[in-house]
């Protein structure tokens, strides 16, 4: 009996502390999953700190990590979807400024053999 | 007396705080103004529509939100939030569109591309055709040194002007020769060598010698052979074949050598 009272308190405490957890934002297990992702793939494609957008993300990234461990789950989700976005905005600047320089690539490339058919003929 | 500055402090107080949540009052304000300018000018672009219709979606689903929450007191975080994601996928939306622009320009430019490929190769070919003589077969030397350097082909200085870069249109023959081969053989790679002789500047022998190389590469390269299969090596004055004492020496110096693969695509080392 004695045993019981002296252990109520702890599960009224582990209870409200629960009910508590569950008022809070869910842990964004998925957003920070899908962040990783595409921090990773803008990695992939060839985005670098050279890109701000890349240093945002990655920056936000580690502070939503924190957030994470801190089980302070909103500012970890906002965090994590802003990191996403900014990776991605990375990762598509990168394929533009690929392409941009591919396509001056074959300008001069152009260039080089309108030359030479006009010599040629 | 005690009781004065205490309520000058909590005046101060309230008044920071007061302060404080209208500053961030105003920074979500400012991102809301800015995410629908954002918007505003990537669903009025057409090529964005068109190229990158859901970015453009959610970046006006996100601002409805950011929006929507703004009529709420406390909630500037949330306002800011919502704008900041909108924002960044009108920018998404409008670097993917600019993305698709360049690819399909570059499709465009392809194809021109090949066409004038396809026309400098005739136009090349009828001139060879026209100089009749084939009069190149003294200057190429198609040498068999199956040496460590592999097969090796020369073309000798008179392919080129004294101290010019360019291919003399002489150069021809041996140029569309060079390009039928490697198109027979696609998995066979080259690698393009300059050489000078001993006379003049050795550094600027060495850049004459890289630019002629370059300058048969380039001419592959425009006749179809991918850039991918070709090395360029400049030299200068080093590795003579002959001496440079004589006049003779000098001009056999002064070469390009084109030095080709196996059939499996294995080079020999650079020197």
């Amino acid at each position: 009996m004695s045993f019981l009272l002296r252990t109520r308190p702890l599960f009224v405490a582990m209870a409200i502390a629960s009910l508590f957890g569950c008022a809070n934002d869910p842990a964004p297990n998925e957003q920070l999953k899908l962040t990783e992702q595409a921090v990773a793939q803008a990695t992939a494609v060839g985005a670098t700190d050279d890109e701000p957008d890349m240093v945002t993300a990655q920056s936000k990234l580690t502070q939503a990590q924190a957030a994470m461990a801190k089980k302070s789950y909103k500012d970890a989700r906002m965090l994590a979807e802003q990191a996403e976005l900014d990776a991605r905005l990375a990762e598509a600047r990168e394929l533009t400024e690929k392409s941009d320089e591919q396509l001056a690539q074959v300008n001069a490339r152009l260039d080089r053999l309108r030359k030479q058919l006009g010599a040629a003929r | 007396m005690n009781r004065l500055p205490r309520v000058v402090s909590v005046c101060l107080l309230l008044g920071s705080a007061g302060l404080y949540g209208c500053a961030g009052h105003q920074n979500s304000e400012r991102a809301l103004q800015s995410a629908s300018a954002d918007f505003q000018k990537v669903k009025g672009d057409t090529n964005v529509l068109r190229s990158a219709p859901k970015d453009v979606i959610r970046a006006g689903e996100l601002l409805a939100k950011a929006e929507r929450l703004s009529g709420y007191a406390g909630s500037s975080d949330d306002v800011s939030h919502y704008a900041y994601l909108s924002s960044r996928y009108s920018a998404i939306a409008a670097e993917h569109s600019q993305l698709l622009l360049n690819q399909e320009k570059l499709a465009r430019l392809e194809l021109e591309r090949q066409r004038l490929q396809l026309a400098l190769r005739e136009a090349k070919l009828s001139g060879a055709q026209q100089q009749g003589k084939w009069a190149q077969d003294q200057v190429i030397s198609l040498s068999t040194q199956q040496s460590e350097r592999g097969l090796v082909m020369t073309l000798g200085d008179m392919l080129f002007d004294t101290g010019r870069a360019e291919l003399k249109s002489s150069a021809n023959r041996t140029v569309l020769k060079v390009v039928q081969f490697l198109q027979f053989n696609p998995k066979r790679v080259v690698r393009i060598e300059g050489y000078t002789d001993s006379t003049g500047d050795s550094q600027e022998n060495l850049q004459l010698s890289r630019d002629r190389a370059q300058a048969v590469a380039d001419v592959l390269s425009d006749l179809g052979i991918e850039d991918e299969r070709i090395q360029v090596e400049g030299y200068g004055d080093q590795f003579p074949v002959d001496v440079n004492s004589s006049e003779r020496g000098r001009a056999l110096n002064r070469r390009v050598e084109i030095v080709f693969s196996d059939e499996k695509g294995h080079l020999s080392a650079a020197r």
